[in-house]
């Protein structure tokens, strides 16, 4: 055996020592950077005296939020609050919007039918090549100043709605909120023990399961049960002077950014599961037809659930799009966190710490929303044998 | 020695070595980095109570410096132009003609800072600001004085590092509605929908006011003022609020007419419409005020462009001084502002005096002179003397 000399490489030989080293170089240029343009920052700002810290939170906002109860000498922060919370509205009822729409015009375009196959067609090229900010501005101008009425024409619909270019007053519940969502929490597990229950019954005896009709019938008793017990009742919008009562109003700002964000991003949504559709193998479909599937079960049970396995992270993609596209808002008046922020810059806080909290918020958001749907990726690949 | 533990000393090396850089305390300006540095380890070391200390200590020393290196009246003189921060959309004001120009009262006043800054009203660049943007274009240096009717306040002169200076319109905030809509009075507004420009000091004003009077008004902001516009056709908004000076020049350009829209009679608030430049630079904010106060004296000593000329054998001492008259046995005051000594003069022959700029774009809307006239007719515009 020949006998290895172990001669020591010197360290500015060796590879690990240089990896080592080439990284450390790397951070402490880019803190270096950092810390050289914070002292910028922070000289710059103090030659004039505007202040580099967070105490502008506690000063009083001075503005009101449109439709808001928040009284204008609340500190800023409960300002940001709530137009976080406003954000999150928007962001949260557009995706479930887009999602809904995005699928049918995405199952649409794959469609038999020729005439749905091009009416999905042209809905998405169409919306799809246009800014959203256009988008936006059309909804604006086009729908709610255009199409819909002075308050005084305003539109009823059997008393369950008023559409006027003031907004849009819907029948709303009367009573505890919190309460209403424990209701529904009890009515959904209600809805899968009965659809549970029913699978069993399938199984032992042979019948129809049909535990959608089941579970749904479950799902209304519960809520039904609940609304009477608890003593819920409903309000009916109508029109008093310049405005309306009861129900509950949305504010025509965010029906027309509803709007917008809706209509586009399930333009693109549309485009994904077709595009995840196609990529199921083709004998997936071919053997669910030879198992006589319908339409719909083929599609729900078989073709669907493989398709969302590749298509969930592009839609993902697409959520966090429709979170940072309802900053647009700001530009039509909607109190979204953006517009909070530039309002409160607007009077007399400073700009960066601002926006520098602004920005990290988003950044929570989006990575929350990341988060959700990664866990919802890797449930659906465990699911695959 | 183990190789890991070895390996490890480089890395505690270099960061020993950083962190020894960084935290140096630099007594003789060595260079841009070393207050950048003292700053940083000030701020990130300290609890919110020192902090305020320190910072104060350290603007001290860096105030000297700048004050020492760049001041903004050298820079714009030798510079040859004056960047002026306004807008283009305000009939009155500030609007753009057919041939590029700007056209308006805002305007004037800029080409007035150019002219006495630098002896030529036309060397004067306008830059248009968006409303929620202009206090950082201020800030950052972008221009080197608004004049784009910018309301005076607390806030703005402290956080927002604004120095306003001499008021050139004393305005206050009024409420337009449309003429069929039937109101006669502010009071009789409950329940209606108020739409504002965004980020101006209406928003806190209208909704102050709805709490004082005890009425419900929600209000809507707008960024664009052709959005807002839109809005007010289409029946959304029932009054449009803003200073009244704006009312009226934006009723005089409606679409369906002014006498489609009425403003009411109560103004309610005060709104103080004056030039501004950064802190921290005292000696170009003096420049700047004293041109405006030029126009304000030049009206009370009943001078104005055309006779300007008529008074170079004048006998009066005062008017003398002002315009910077020069005879055999007389020295010109240099009174130590950075001026030329003939600002005035430059200032008024070239532009006007207040009285004109006034009637010139003011009076056409319907303005009348009120608080806005001279101390000598019961109104707020009173300069100082100059000597």
């Amino acid at each position: 055996m020949t006998a290895t000399v172990a001669s020591k490489v010197p360290f500015w030989r060796n590879v690990n020592v240089l990896k080592w080293i080439a990284q450390l170089v790397v951070v402490a240029i880019v803190v270096a950077i950092i810390i050289w343009l914070y002292g910028n920052y922070t000289e710059n700002a103090s030659r004039q005296n505007i202040p580099t810290n967070f105490d502008f939170l506690d000063n009083p906002a001075s503005f009101q939020i449109t439709g808001n109860p928040l009284s204008q000498n609340a500190p800023v922060r409960d300002a940001l609050v709530e137009g976080l919370l406003n954000t999150l509205r928007v962001s949260i009822v557009g995706i479930l919007a887009a999602t809904v729409l995005g699928t049918i015009i995405g199952i649409g375009r794959l469609s038999t039918n020729w005439i749905v196959r091009k009416l999905a067609t042209v809905y998405v090229e169409a919306v799809r090549n246009i800014p959203l900010a256009l988008f936006l501005t059309a909804s604006v101008l086009v729908v709610v100043l255009g199409v819909f009425p002075q308050i005084t024409d305003a539109w009823d619909l059997a008393g369950l709605a008023i559409i006027s270019n003031r907004g849009v007053a819907v029948a709303w519940y009367e009573g505890s909120g919190a309460g209403l969502l424990l209701i529904l929490g009890v009515a959904a597990l209600a809805w899968y023990l009965v659809a549970r229950w029913r699978s069993h019954v399938a199984d032992r005896t042979g019948a129809l399961p049909r535990s959608g009709l089941w579970g749904g019938a479950a799902f209304v008793l519960v809520i039904a049960a609940g609304w009477g017990l608890f003593g819920y009742s409903s309000t009916l919008p109508s029109i008093e002077g310049r405005g309306t009562t009861g129900g509950i109003r949305v504010d025509p700002s965010f029906f027309a950014l509803f709007l917008a964000l809706t209509i586009y991003t399930a333009s693109h949504i549309a485009e994904i599961v077709r595009g995840s559709i196609q990529a199921v193998p083709r004998g997936q479909g071919e053997a669910a037809d030879a198992v006589a599937l319908s339409g719909f079960q083929r599609m729900w049970y078989v073709i669907l659930p493989q398709a969302m396995r590749i298509g969930i992270p592009p839609i993902g993609n697409q959520y966090l799009n429709l979170i940072k596209n309802s900053s647009l808002g700001a530009a039509i008046g909607y109190y979204d966190l953006t517009l909070v922020a530039q309002t409160t810059v607007g009077n007399g806080s400073p700009a960066v710490p601002v926006f520098f909290l602004t920005m990290t918020v988003y950044i929570c958001i989006s990575l929350v929303v990341s988060a959700l749907v990664n866990i919802a990726n890797r449930r659906m690949m465990l699911v695959e044998r | 020695m183990r190789p890991m533990t070895r390996r490890a000393i480089a890395p505690l090396v270099a960061l020993t070595l950083l962190g020894a850089a960084c935290t140096s305390d630099d007594d003789s300006g060595g260079g841009d980095s070393a207050p950048a540095d003292t700053e940083a380890t000030e701020d990130t070391t300290a609890t919110e109570d020192t902090t305020a200390t320190e910072d104060t200590t350290a603007t001290e020393d860096t105030v000297e410096v700048v004050q020492a290196d760049e001041s903004t009246l050298d820079a714009v003189q030798s510079a040859g132009e004056f960047r002026c921060g306004t807008r283009d959309d305000l009939p009155g004001f500030a609007t753009v003609d057919e041939t590029g120009e700007h056209v308006g009262f805002d305007s004037d006043f800029c080409r007035v800072i150019a002219a006495a800054v630098l002896g030529d009203a036309t060397a004067v660049e306008m830059v248009d600001l968006e409303t929620p943007d202009r206090f950082t274009a201020l800030q950052s240096g972008e221009v080197d004085a608004l004049v784009r009717n910018t309301t005076w306040t607390a806030t703005r002169d402290g956080n927002e590092g604004a120095t306003f200076l001499q008021p050139n319109y004393y305005d206050g905030q009024g409420m337009m509605v449309a003429s069929d809509s039937g109101f006669t009075s502010i009071e009789e507004m409950d329940g209606v929908i108020i739409c504002v420009a965004q980020g101006t000091t209406t928003e806190g004003n209208a909704a102050a006011e709805a709490a004082r009077l005890g009425v419900t008004w929600e209000v809507r902001p707008f960024e664009d003022v052709d959005l807002l516009q839109e809005a007010f056709v289409a029946g959304q908004c029932d009054g449009w609020s803003s200073d009244t000076s704006q009312l009226v020049g934006l009723r005089s350009a409606y679409p369906d007419g002014p006498d489609a829209l009425t403003i009411l009679p109560e103004v309610f608030s005060k709104e103080p419409l004056a030039p501004a430049v950064a802190d921290g630079d005292s000696e170009w904010a003096q420049a700047v005020n004293w041109a405006i106060l030029a126009t304000i004296a030049a009206e009370e000593l009943g001078i104005t462009s055309e006779n300007i000329d008529t008074f170079a054998d004048t006998e009066d001492i005062n008017i003398r001084r002002f315009l910077g008259l020069t005879a055999d046995d007389e020295a010109v005051l240099d009174p130590g502002l950075g001026l030329p000594t003939d600002f005035a003069y430059q200032v008024v022959s070239q532009v006007g005096n207040y009285g004109e700029i006034f009637e010139e774009h003011l009076a056409p809307l319907g303005l009348e002179r009120g608080v806005n006239a001279q101390w000598t007719d019961g109104g707020l515009m009173y300069a100082p003397p100059y000597r």
